[in-house]
């Protein structure tokens, strides 16, 4: 599988590791949540495998609560699973072990307490709880060369040169994002490892960036929120920004939302943010396929 | 002016048991971007000298809260169980002999869906009690206060108030608005950890410094989170006002602070909080320090 490099920030990728690691994929979830208004239901959750919503379509409208692409998947014993969380990365390709989808090839989509991976979808419908999963993890330790206050997390060496659209003149790092959201956004996720898991946002807070209009919010969409600090835990921390890709769909419960899984965390006046509605992990996804 | 009427006659009291938790070291945390995460104490046990209406600053803990911590009966770490839910501030703590040990005083945990221990419990107790107690060792909680309500102010939803705690707060009715006193006022991006979360599940954590400009908090101070609901979970709400009362100190992890847990919140235009010392650490000190009540055990009559 050739990968896209539209461009070739210098970074440290040919000193990281490649590890296989094994997962299963997780049972699904049914949600018994209750909405501000104080209305109770029950929705399919999160886990298990989503045949009916792939990369690249809406990340809300739907009647669920925190659905995650493809399928998701973790690993029975609690380290194994820290070490799949952890060191997986977005981007990173998966290969199904058994079952009738076995050597289906996928690619890591997002974080959740699962990870998720994008399939094809012929093989997402074959593909059922129980069935192992391989991820290639490819990422951890990612730095580029000289940005000593950029920290990425999560985030394959291709998947960072198609995010990245050059430098501008003055020496900003030029990020392409489908949509931007206010501070005001964060919720569930704040206090948790940036390396793991996601951090929730309110969709109704989202902006395209090119006309200021309310996003029009895809899976897979890299977004960037506005004064959150994600070098460790996520925090709010006026002045810097926090990059990732929506992975999971919003939740009637108040406090959460669409799912943004943390690549890249700077200084505000380190990255230079440019609105382009392809900015969707499925392009990514497509372009490497080929 | 006057205080508000509510249904205290309504309510129940149930004895719940809960057990001392045992000190836990939970690893690893998110840490901070600006150096790695700190080994500080405050995950469970017994903190002996640690009281309510102390400034939260002055001990080094990671989500210190005052005098001992108890949790639900459970094989390894409890989630939040009957007693951590149904537990109410200023609810009484026997010990297992029977004599009052202190009162709840705080909360703590919640910090999302799926990932909800630590489920803690602080009782603030005098420290000659909190001497004879330790991990393991079982406790009655007499909770009381859920389902408690205002009756002129439906709007209003209490969480984790007992009426012996709603006596206590700094509230006035002004008409058909509720008003009540707080320490600090926080903008509703200060909230870190515990948002998403039901409002009587743990706590939320004032996450961000600069909101507090410089201002020390103490156990028991009450603060506001401004455009901020906890009526069906916690969750910014542009409109609405949360209440909490500070009951563990900072959390050194990034997105994490000193912790509040949540009593009243409401539509701005049912519920204002006002700016004054409003602080209950005393209060409920004084609370957990009165003596026992002599025991009524009816003598068995003659057949």
């Amino acid at each position: 599988m050739s990968r896209p490099v539209a461009t070739e920030p210098p970074t440290n990728a040919a000193r990281l590791v490649r590890t296989r690691l094994a997962g299963v994929v997780s049972p699904a979830s049914a949600n018994a949540v209750v909405s501000p208004a104080g209305r109770a239901e029950v929705l399919p959750g999160q886990g298990g495998v989503l045949t009916s919503v792939q990369l690249g379509d809406a990340a809300t409208g739907w009647c669920s609560d925190h659905l995650e692409v493809g399928a998701s998947v973790q690993h029975p014993e609690p380290a194994a699973d820290q070490a799949l969380q952890v060191l997986a990365c977005v981007g990173n390709q998966a290969v199904v072990l058994d079952g009738p989808a076995a050597l289906a090839r996928g690619m890591v989509a997002g974080k959740h307490s699962g990870l998720m991976i994008a399939f094809p979808p012929s093989a997402l419908a074959l593909i059922g709880p129980g069935d192992r999963v391989v991820v290639e993890a490819f990422g951890a330790g990612l730095q580029l060369t000289g940005e000593d206050q950029v920290v990425l997390h999560s985030c394959d060496p291709a998947l960072l040169g198609w995010l990245l659209d050059g430098t501008e003149p003055g020496g900003r790092l030029r990020v392409r994002i489908a949509a931007q959201f206010s501070r005001e956004a964060a919720g569930a996720g704040l206090g948790m490892p940036a390396s793991r898991f996601n951090l929730d946002l309110d969709p109704a807070l989202a902006r395209d960036p090119a006309t200021g209009a309310a996003a029009d919010l895809r899976l897979g969409d890299v977004v960037a929120v506005v004064d959150q600090d994600h070098r460790r835990g996520r925090r709010f921390r006026s002045g810097w920004l926090a990059v990732g890709v929506l992975c999971h769909g919003r939740s009637a419960a108040g406090g959460h939302g669409v799912g943004m899984a943390t690549l890249l965390t700077a200084p505000a006046g380190r990255l230079s943010l440019a609105g382009d509605a392809t900015a969707n992990l499925r392009s990514f996804w497509l372009a490497a396929a080929t | 002016m006057s205080r508000p009427r509510d249904n205290r006659s309504a309510l129940v009291t149930v004895t719940a048991e809960a057990v001392v938790a045992p000190a836990r070291w939970h690893a690893p945390g998110p840490g901070t971007a600006g150096g790695g995460p700190a080994l500080l104490p405050g995950g469970g046990g017994v903190a002996v000298g640690v009281h309510m209406g102390d400034e939260v600053g002055r001990w080094l803990g990671d989500h210190l809260m005052p005098g001992a911590c108890v949790e639900d009966r459970a094989d390894g770490q409890p989630g939040p169980g009957s007693v951590h839910l149904l537990a109410c501030l200023g609810n009484r703590v026997r010990s297992a002999s029977g004599d009052l040990l202190g009162v709840v005083a705080g909360k703590r945990g919640g910090l999302a869906p799926g990932f909800l221990p630590p489920s803690l419990l602080a009782v603030e107790a005098p420290d000659e009690r909190l001497s004879h107690i330790g991990p393991g060792d079982r406790v009655m909680v007499e909770t009381t206060g859920r389902g408690l309500q205002l009756t002129d102010h439906p709007g209003v939803c209490l969480s984790n108030v007992s009426p012996v705690l709603l006596d206590l707060l700094p509230v006035q009715a002004r008409g058909s608005r509720l008003a009540v006193a707080v320490t600090a006022w926080l903008p509703p991006w200060a909230a870190g950890s515990g948002v998403g979360q039901d409002a009587w599940i743990g706590d939320l954590d004032i996450a961000d410094e600069e909101a507090l400009a410089g201002q020390s908090l103490r156990y028991g101070d009450l603060v506001a989170f401004q455009d901020f609901d906890s009526s069906a979970g916690r969750f910014r709400r542009p409109g609405y006002v949360s209440v909490g009362l500070v009951c563990h100190g900072p959390g050194r992890g990034d997105g994490h602070g000193p912790g509040a847990c949540i009593l009243m919140s409401g539509p701005a235009t049912e519920l204002t909080a006002v700016p004054g010392p409003a602080s209950l650490g005393p209060q409920l000190a004084e609370l957990a320090a009165r003596p026992s009540p002599p025991q009524r055990v009816p003598k068995e009559r003659n057949a």
